[in-house]
């Protein structure tokens, strides 16, 4: 959460209660659709019926008029927000899926947040989809864009944020113009997940600054059928809460939210960034006793054929395409991946995508700092990763930690590594130059 | 071309397999010498491409890895160097001394009876972290133009088959060299595909050449590698293959098509175990059974073959031709 950010956390959680209401109003049995003009007449729903709270009146000057204290608290209860949420014992997704659908309809042009709702918008979406990758370093992001009463598609499933960054910054190919089409875009980002396979976590995330969506059918259908392929809408609404959005976020047991302001707009979105607990799955073969959370996973890992390669028939679509993946069990032909293979049945996932939490697991050894080159025999002048030559006078004064010489040691090869590179293979490379691990 | 370009290349010397590579019962014998000589022309034509162009050279030889020159660190080695009237002195230069530390290190490496791994990972790691440090120019030196050095690119020479002991080092480098936006070049100069730099260099942007007619190396290497990333967009230039998306299994090390993932750490068994030996984590007995019933018949081909049918088309494809 950024110090700049002013919203007033007592509506959100308003908004929450409300929902955590319908929930329990299905729970019962009851239909939520008809309890819900009831519901919310009884207490604030709608964002423009909340008590008004000045958001000037939370933060409390410090005894030396400071707002210091203040915005540190502020800062430290985002912080804990985060750290609180993992404590119980619940299965989160590790591979997302999201799609983030932006709205770039005539009315994404207001002034109302500055400098325009358009520009505000790409610069949290750049901001949400770093943060979102930091936490996410398994999932992918595409991004789709409603404009002129169809959906467009600006970035395709990347599991590389620069992908995706550079999808946005493209301004002058994002002009807002035209309505907006909700079922149009939602089919289009429906269809671009299709193919992933059952159980991974397939989410939208819409930013909707419109109050109308010009749609060519039934909305209510592709809301059942994002239900039925369990996709997850959430939406934040820029202009004003619409039944049909909440009624989106609801039944897919999404979030919905209307920002009031930049700042809240902000942190409505980057509360959609920690991984969401995994709904429970019917599972046809549990083991009961064991921890129903682990499991060995059969994949297959695919070979890509290049664009050249002579067209063939792919086995999703039934169409001639020349890229394509091939099914390592049936040699099948498909158009993505991750994703089931239609005619085996094998989980097939490309390798690299795997590849990126192994960091995680194999961690480098810390470096150790070097404080006297007396019981070393033959020290080597130059670093052993980038060939920087070290300092031959040792520095005067040394903090903690921190090496006189600029020497920083691997207890595994014994070599001496400078402090730029301690720095950036135990950030970056996660692997040492010297043993190779 | 207006911005200088950096390359980094990384020789993969093996002896054994450079042995291998110039035995006349090749179709296209290519010998450790000619290959340097091939070597050498491109670099120079690297730096008189532009004036501002910088250049490094590693070294993979069995266990250890060495950079043997770069365009930075060139004081000490310059006195070295005996002027010659008849060369231009920055190729003098980068000949002479790329040539005498090959040298000086196949002297040291000996004669041993077996020949240890070649340390590809070390020299990419190395090749990684030098770009990060001229990259990142430090503080004091704030007066350059940041904009001098863009489009750092590494271009591997590769002889030696696949390390599947390495996959996750080198999985690691490939998604460093993808976070700091460097592309990974591979030519394959001998042997067999390697699958884990068909990968380098499908996700870093950058293209993977089979090398068919070896003798022609100096007219691949120039023709699809001395352009930089910016400007093979423009020209076309031979595009990759195909990408073999394998991994290798962390039980055995061995390369396979079909795996057993963990789902907590995502660890990849060759063969279903009853528990990680990453995350300790306990597998139910069902899906254990469930999984042994489903494998396939036949065990998987002996570790880190080809994949059947790789260089030619596939079944389903030639059918439809």
């Amino acid at each position: 959460m950024d110090p700049g950010s002013d919203s007033d956390l007592s509506l959100d959680e308003g908004n929450l209660t409300v929902r955590g209401r319908n929930k329990a109003a299905r729970a019962k049995g009851i239909d939520p659709t008809k309890d819900k003009g009831k519901g919310k007449a009884k207490d604030q729903g709608y964002a423009w019926e909340a008590n008004y709270t000045r958001s000037w009146d939370t933060v409390q000057e410090d005894e030396g008029g400071s707002l210091q204290g203040a915005v540190e608290e502020l800062m430290a209860r985002g912080r804990r927000r985060r750290l609180l949420a993992p404590a119980a014992a619940i299965r989160r997704t590790i591979i997302r899926h999201l799609i983030l659908l932006l709205d770039l309809s005539a009315s994404m042009m207001d002034r109302d947040m500055r400098p325009t709702r358009f520009d505000l918008t790409l610069e949290y979406a750049r901001e949400f989809v770093t943060e979102w990758f930091d936490q996410n370093p398994l999932g992918q992001v595409g991004v789709v864009a409603m404009r002129g009463g169809i959906g467009e598609r600006i970035g395709e499933m990347s599991g590389n944020p620069q992908d995706v960054l550079k999808a946005l910054s493209e301004r002058h190919k994002l002009e807002p113009t035209g309505e907006p089409s909700l079922q149009n875009a939602i089919d289009m980002a429906r269809s671009s997940m299709s193919h992933l396979p059952t159980h991974s976590s397939r989410e939208i995330l819409i930013i909707f600054g419109s109050l109308t969506t010009v749609d060519p059918g039934n909305i209510f259908d592709t809301l059942q059928s994002c239900i039925k392929d369990k996709i997850r809408i959430s939406l934040v609404a820029l202009a004003a809460e619409m039944k049909i959005c909440r009624e989106l976020c609801d039944k897919t047991g999404g979030q919905f939210g209307v920002a009031m302001n930049e700042g809240h707009f902000k942190d409505l979105l980057f509360e959609l960034i920690p991984p969401p607990a995994q709904r429970a799955v019917a599972r046809t073969t549990g083991g009961g006793t064991t921890n129903p959370a682990a499991d060995l996973m059969m994949m297959g890992f695919p070979m890509r054929l290049p664009d050249t390669s002579p067209p063939s028939l792919c086995v999703c679509h039934a169409e001639m395409r020349t890229a394509g993946f091939l099914c390592p069990r049936c040699m099948a032909k498909i158009c993505d991946v991750p994703t089931d293979c239609d005619v085996c049945g094998l989980m097939i996932v490309s390798s690299p995508h795997l590849a990126r939490s192994y960091h995680h697991l194999f961690p480098v050894k810390p470096y150790i700092a070097v404080m006297t080159l007396d019981n070393a025999p033959k020290p080597t002048s130059i670093c052993h990763a980038c060939s920087l030559p070290f300092k031959v006078q040792p520095a005067a004064s040394v903090t903690d930690g921190m090496s006189p010489l600029g020497r920083y040691r691997c207890p595994t090869c014994s070599n001496d590594f400078c402090t730029d590179c301690d720095v950036f293979v135990h950030d970056v490379v996660h692997c040492c130059p010297g043993c190779e691990k | 071309m207006d911005k200088a370009s950096h390359l980094s290349l990384i020789l993969d010397i093996s002896p054994s397999q450079w042995h291998l590579s110039a035995s006349p019962s090749n179709a296209f014998p290519l010998s450790f010498k000619t290959f340097l000589s091939h070597v050498l022309t491109f670099l120079n034509s690297h730096i008189a491409a532009m004036h501002e162009n910088s250049l490094a050279v590693f070294g993979a030889l069995p266990g250890k890895s060495v950079m043997l020159y770069s365009s930075t660190d060139t004081a000490e080695g310059a006195d070295v160097v005996a002027a010659d009237p008849n060369a231009y002195r920055p190729f003098k230069l980068v000949d002479s001394l790329v040539m005498r530390n090959i040298q000086r290190e196949l002297e040291l490496l000996g004669d041993p009876e077996e020949e240890a791994p070649i340390a590809l990972v070390g020299a990419l790691t190395k090749a990684l972290c030098y770009i990060n440090r001229i990259t990142h120019i430090p503080t004091g030196a704030a007066t350059e133009d940041p904009a001098v050095l863009i489009d750092p690119r590494i271009l591997i020479l590769s002889v030696s088959p696949d390390l599947s002991s390495s996959y996750i080092p080198v999985m690691n480098s490939i998604f460093s060299a993808q976070k700091y936006k460097i592309t990974i070049d591979v030519c394959k100069v001998f042997g067999a595909d390697t699958v884990f730099l068909q990968q380098a260099a499908h996700l870093t942007g950058g293209s993977y050449i089979y090398l068919e007619r070896r003798d022609a190396l100096l007219q691949y290497l120039i023709m699809s590698f001395l352009p930089p990333p910016a400007m093979r967009q423009v020209i076309a230039v031979p595009k990759q293959d195909k990408v073999d998306f394998r991994a290798a299994c962390f039980c055995h090390k061995d390369i396979v098509d079909i795996a057993f993932v963990c789902s907590v750490c995502l660890s990849i068994f060759c063969s279903p175990v009853p528990v990680c030996s990453t995350c300790r984590t306990k597998f139910p007995i069902k899906t254990l059974q469930r999984l042994n019933a489903s494998r396939p018949s036949l065990p998987p081909s002996a570790n880190g073959t080809p994949r059947p049918g790789a260089r030619q088309n596939t079944p389903l494809a030639t059918s439809l031709r």
